[in-house]
């Protein structure tokens, strides 16, 4: 009957669109067809906040033609080198990219051109202290990823470099964390001496 | 009575079994009521309020409950205040999953210590300079959050903080000082759930600060150390009101007070040899380390579990989070409810299996929790495990005043710490290493809650019986008489030293449950000296 099929038909998409859902591209399935150039060097020690990335990219031409022909966008991401990853169950990685937390902030993002891309990025204050190597995305028209350029080698080892994150304090806070808590002190002692002198003067 | 009266859990409410369950006041013929008095309340001959309102702040009585609770509670608020937070101050301060356990340790590890000198300190200055002292010099450690900078200052900061836990013992004594022993268990216990209840608003409050400082201009790592501000403010506010509204008495007297804490007829060596010979002690210890010591861990572990697991926003992983602690408004009451129905059914041994099913419960629920795999089922077993637990909270202190007559206030206090040892113990054990993730360690945690709670079938009256084993037949041993004055030494009950066991032992006969009227009577009671 019409009303069993087409039930049938929508648990069948439902149902595919969980699949797409819950599996997401794997990482490993992916080719490396951008590169990616940086304008640091090996071991160089940026400031966030103040210094700036130069990102470089364009469409590795070793591979054939046509390759590019559904590429879209262009993310481009700050990632955690493998030594920053250690002890930090929050930035681990993952094959499956719906789970990845290799790579969690975004440098920009941009339409896909083969060659001549560029993009000056001054380092966002909330940058954590770390090694980092930087990662290109691409999607497709669907919003599927489906290639990827990196700075690094695919071990993570080559090509680090290091972030030094804003400390986050002020003088003006630590100026009015200490006012507070001497008048926290001063006031609690100054109360019990207000009161055990009144204490004293009536007992007389 | 003895010295002992007043402490948490020395209530004699419901040991008869006649009184009506939920107690919000004391009737006459029973307590008499002091007409001289001039208060808003009715009060008996020490002037202590015979009737609990929890929505009065009639002076002095139902203003010092308020003042009690709410300062209870913003410790709680602060101690706990960076653990929604803690996705942000990891990365600010270069953090390693190692630091964050040890500083969750750390916060819970502090007022261990500190509970136990509490005591002392209200002895000598009072209650209300007790809890003022200690939540106006915890007040700076709570703005020296902001200058934090590395590891080991998040840990010792928290540490500090953690001392503030210790107002519990202040509101304790100082309900004890205006309310009469008949209800002091309702609102001992009300006062203790309602101040815990800080645990879960502060994972609301802290995100939201920090959205709302972000939002003003703020850099992420400044806003987090800018919101700290609040919980310390609180502090501030807290001990001052404290200081100008509250008093020590209910005739506002300090000096009268002193005098009657000099006054202590036990020796403090006996009372604890008591406490620590008595296997009960030590297996309630276990079971509350791992009720109110798994509250604990999951107010400093559950909101960055959500954040991760699920790729929440922090506010939003802070609104769940927050569930959990606020639970404690009924959950815990919910459980001594529980408690004082299953006795009068089945008497001691249905406290005990009723303690038994709600801790196991809770247990199973949070193995399930590490497990779930999508939001609402993580949510809804959640919320089911944060009822048992606190509900086994409150369904311990309904025991442990039957535990000892001699000790009771030593076992209340070794039980309190207990818990926070509990929960320092859990954090070391499953939040700390790298081995386990956080969904990992909750299941784990879950394994050991069952686990650690099965010793319960091991409490075994000799009036009542245990869970499994009923209660001695035996006329002599087999009666509530003998157990609770085995506690004195045939020198001390040639002093009388052991008539106000004897007068609890004839009052908890209810706890035989429906079998009371076919008690044997002891062969040898003294008669009732009203």
């Amino acid at each position: 009957m019409a009303t069993i099929s087409d039930i049938f038909v929508v648990t069948t998409i439902v149902f595919s669109c969980f699949e797409i859902t819950a599996y997401g591209a794997l990482f490993s399935s992916l080719h490396q067809t951008l590169i990616l150039n940086s304008s640091t060097s090996q071991g160089q020690v940026l400031q966030a906040g103040e210094e700036q990335v130069t990102i470089t990219w364009s469409l590795n031409k070793n591979y054939p033609t046509g390759t590019d022909s559904n590429y879209k966008i262009v993310k481009v991401k700050l990632c955690y080198a493998p030594m920053s990853q250690l002890d930090r169950g929050w930035r681990k990685s993952n094959d499956n990219l719906n789970k990845d937390k290799t790579c969690q902030f975004n440098v920009v993002t941009k339409p896909y051109k083969p060659s001549n891309n560029n993009f000056t990025w001054t380092i966002e204050k909330d940058v954590p202290s770390a090694s980092y190597f930087i990662r290109a995305y691409v999607y497709d028209y669907v919003g599927e990823v489906v290639a990827f350029g990196q700075t690094t080698d695919s071990h993570k080892k080559t090509n680090l470099f290091q972030i030094t994150a804003i400390t986050g304090r002020h003088v003006a806070i630590n100026v009015c964390a200490a006012c507070f808590s001497a008048f926290s002190v001063i006031s609690l002692i100054g109360f019990y001496l207000v009161e055990k002198r009144k204490g004293k003067s009536l007992r007389r | 009575m003895g010295d002992v009266e007043g402490s948490p859990g020395s209530s004699m409410h419901g040991v008869t079994g006649r009184e009506p369950v939920l107690a919000f006041s004391v009737a006459s013929p029973v307590v008499p009521t002091d007409t001289s008095a001039n208060f808003k309340v009715p009060v008996d001959s020490e002037h202590k309020a015979k009737v609990f309102k929890f929505y009065s702040f009639s002076k002095p009585h139902g203003l010092t409950f308020q003042l009690s609770w709410i300062s209870f509670f913003t410790c709680f608020v602060s101690t706990f205040a960076a653990a929604p937070l803690v996705p942000i101050i990891r990365d600010n301060l270069n953090l390693t999953k190692m630091d964050v356990g040890n500083a969750g340790v750390a916060s819970v590890s502090g007022s261990i210590v500190s509970r136990l000198a509490m005591g002392a300190i209200c002895d000598m200055l009072g209650p209300r300079y007790g809890c003022a002292f200690l939540i106006m010099l915890s007040a700076p450690a709570v703005f020296c959050m902001s200058f934090v900078s590395s590891a080991g200052g998040y840990v010792a900061v928290r540490f500090m903080i953690g001392f503030s836990l210790a107002t519990f013992v202040s509101c304790q004594y100082w309900m004890s000082t205006m309310f009469n022993s008949q209800i002091i268990g309702l609102v001992n216990g009300t006062a203790a759930g309602w101040g815990n209840m800080g645990g879960g608003a502060t994972q609301l409050l802290m995100p939201l600060l920090y959205d709302i400082i972000r939002r003003v201009g703020a850099t992420p790592f400044t806003a987090w150390r800018i919101a700290f501000f609040i919980p310390g403010w609180l502090h501030v506010i807290m001990g001052i009101l404290v200081l100008t509204l509250g008093q020590d008495l209910p005739d506002g007297n300090l000096a009268s007070l002193q005098k009657k804490g000099d006054v202590t007829k036990d020796k403090f060596s006996k009372i604890l040899w008591y406490a620590a010979t008595n296997y009960r002690t030590w297996i309630f210890v276990l079971l509350y380390g791992y009720s109110m010591g798994v509250e604990l861990t999951t107010d400093n572990v559950i909101a960055e579990y959500f954040f991760d697991r699920f790729d929440l926003k922090l506010h939003t992983a802070g609104i769940i989070a927050a569930t959990f602690g606020m639970a404690n408004l009924l959950a815990r009451p919910f459980g001594g409810w529980t408690s004082d129905f299953a006795a009068k059914h089945f008497g001691m041994r249905g406290r005990l299996w009723n303690l038994w099913i709600l801790q196991t419960v809770g247990g199973v629920f949070c193995l399930l929790l590490g497990r779930a795999n999508t939001l609402p089922v993580a949510i809804a077993w959640m919320i089911i495990f944060s009822i048992g637990a606190q509900a086994a909270c409150g369904a311990t202190f309904g025991i442990i005043p039957f535990i000892s007559r001699r000790s009771l206030g030593i076992i209340s206090g070794m039980t309190g710490a207990g818990g926070n040892f509990g929960s320092g113990l859990t954090q070391l054990l499953f939040f700390t290493s790298t081995k386990y993730s956080t969904g990992t360690g909750l299941t784990y945690m879950g394994i050991m809650i069952i686990a650690c709670t099965l010793p319960v079938s091991l409490v075994h009256f000799p009036q009542w019986g245990s869970m499994f084993l009923p209660p001695s037949k035996d006329p002599i041993k087999g009666t509530e008489e003998h157990y609770f004055t085995s506690e004195y030494t045939e020198a001390e009950k040639q002093k009388g030293m052991h008539q106000n066991s004897i007068k609890f032992a004839e009052n908890c006969r209810s706890e035989r449950g429906k079998r009371v009227a076919s008690a044997p009577t002891p062969p040898h009671v003294m008669p009732n000296r009203v």
